[in-house]
Formats: structure tokens, sequence, C-alpha cells
């Protein structure tokens, strides 16, 4: 006998969908109008600050290598909700590019000036997010931010 | 002005061997300058301990980070040790998942951080950058 169990998921809602100018420091706009919009699912400080600073990072991420400092080639961001899940896109122009930096950053290395002191970015994000994911097509690379909204008190 | 601009102001107190580098604004590739400038005021008077006031510090991105592991590492180089003030909640917590707070000491506040290290009443002659 076969089971299988039928999750319904709830349409997903848009919250906010803009572009920011791939311009150093556009980061910071992206992560506001991020959090503005989020305002009403109530989010704890803690996880509120952990998806700003992984939004800015993701958002920087877009801007300086994917759409190499252009200011012309927009970042598109678009946040929704769906039952428990919060997701975050964050679309560049750069189409199918690798993540380039290593899994965890070596500080100890970094001390010693064996590596560079950068590499940060990628690391800064799986750790304030519960989920990342990426997928690109010719033209388009999207980072995916996921915050698992029914986790709010095993976080605190 | 926009109150994002990073600054940064030193203040010796000789008597502790205690530097302190008070920042303001965003810590951001921006930032790299007037960062690299206020260390090199703040060891030119060869402070055993160095410490860094993040209390009017509003946010710091990956790039700021590396600048930190950069200062930080220059701190080592040249046997000083490192304190860091002021951070919140969220900073802190960013300082331990980097392992930062590892190589550095973290404290609540700029007094407590001092007067930690050695008391003092000499003056402080800000310096800013």
């Amino acid at each position: 006998m076969t089971l299988m169990t039928l999750k319904r998921e709830s349409a997903p809602s848009l919250l906010v969908e803009f572009d920011v100018a791939s311009e150093p420091g556009n980061e910071r706009e992206a992560m506001q109008r991020v959090a503005k919009a989020v305002g009403p699912l109530g989010l704890s400080g803690a996880r509120l600050e952990r998806l700003k600073t992984a939004v800015a990072e993701a958002t920087m991420n877009a801007i300086e290598h994917g759409n190499q400092n252009r200011p012309e080639l927009p970042v598109q961001i678009r946040v929704t909700a769906a039952g428990h899940e919060l997701r975050v896109s964050i679309t560049d122009q750069g189409g199918s590019r690798p993540m380039t930096e290593p899994e965890t950053p070596d500080l100890e290395a970094k001390l010693q000036g064996l590596q560079q002191p950068r590499g940060w970015g990628l690391f800064l994000i799986r750790n304030m997010v519960d989920e990342l994911d990426t997928s690109s097509d010719a033209q388009h690379h999207t980072i995916t931010l996921t915050l698992h909204l029914d986790e709010e008190a095993a976080h605190e | 002005m926009n109150d994002s601009q990073f600054s940064a102001q030193v203040l010796d107190q000789p008597q502790s061997q205690v530097a302190v580098i008070e920042m303001h604004g965003d810590i951001n590739i921006l930032a790299e300058a007037k960062l690299n400038a206020a260390y090199t005021q703040a060891a030119a008077s060869d402070p055993a301990r160095i410490l860094l006031n993040f209390s009017n510090v509003e946010y710091i991105n990956s790039t700021g980070i590396a600048l930190i592991v950069a200062l930080l590492a220059r701190a080592r180089k040249e046997h000083r040790a490192v304190t860091a003030s002021g951070l919140s909640d969220h900073y802190r917590e960013v300082f331990e998942i980097t392992r930062l707070a590892d190589f550095m000491t973290i404290t609540t506040d700029e007094t407590s951080a001092v007067t930690g290290a050695m008391p003092t009443n000499a003056p402080q002659e800000p310096r800013g950058v």
C-alpha cells in the first residue's frame, strides 16, 4: 500500500517588488525597502536584522558581480510570503555564473596575510537566512532567500 | 550632510596605553581610507591596546567586515590587542559568526573597556580623521 501526503500551499502574496540601480551603496535602499515591506509580518528584531543583512549582501553581490556596477542595469527585488515562508528574490543581469566564494572564510589565514581580507558576503547570507537558493538563465541570475516564519520562536 | 558617511576620531589615553577609535556612520568600502588613517594615528602613540567604539555605527557590510579584519591583522602584527565596544546585538552576532570575537575582546561600552585595561586621569586629546 502506498501512502502519499499532499500539502496544499497557499498562493504567495506579493509584498513588494522594485528595482535598484547597480551603484555601490544602493544595497542599503534595498535593505530598508524590504524591511518596510515585511513590517506587518511581525518578525522579531533579531530576525529582521538578519534578513536585512542578507538582503543587503545579496544585493551587493548582484550589483558588483552580476551587473558589474553598471548603473543602467537594475537589480530586481521581489518579496513574497506564502504560508509560513517569506521569500526575497534578488535578480541581476549577469546570467549563469558560479558562486565564487569559499564555503567558510578562514579568518586565521586572513589574519596571517595568507588570504585577502574579503570574501564574507555569501558566508554571511547563509548564516542569516534559513535557505539560500540560486537559479539562472542565459541573461538573469537570481538569489532567493527564505525565512521559515514558523521557526521564529526556535531562533530566539 | 549624509548621516551614513563614515568618520573616525582618535582619542589617546597614553597612561592607560589605550588608543580609542570612535567611529560614526557606515563601515563599507567608502570607509577604507579614513579607517586606515585612524588606525595609523592611533598606533602612532604605540598603545598596547586599540579600542574600536562602534556605538555610532549603524551599518557594517561584508566589505566593512573585511576592513575590520585587515585592521585586526595590522594590530596583531604590531602586537597590539584590540577591543570592540558598543556593538549592537546584531553585529555582536556577526562578529561571533565570523569569529572576529575570538580574536578581539567584546565589551558593552567604552568606559568599562578603557578602565578595565588601566585606570587613567590623563586628558583626552581628540584628533579628527
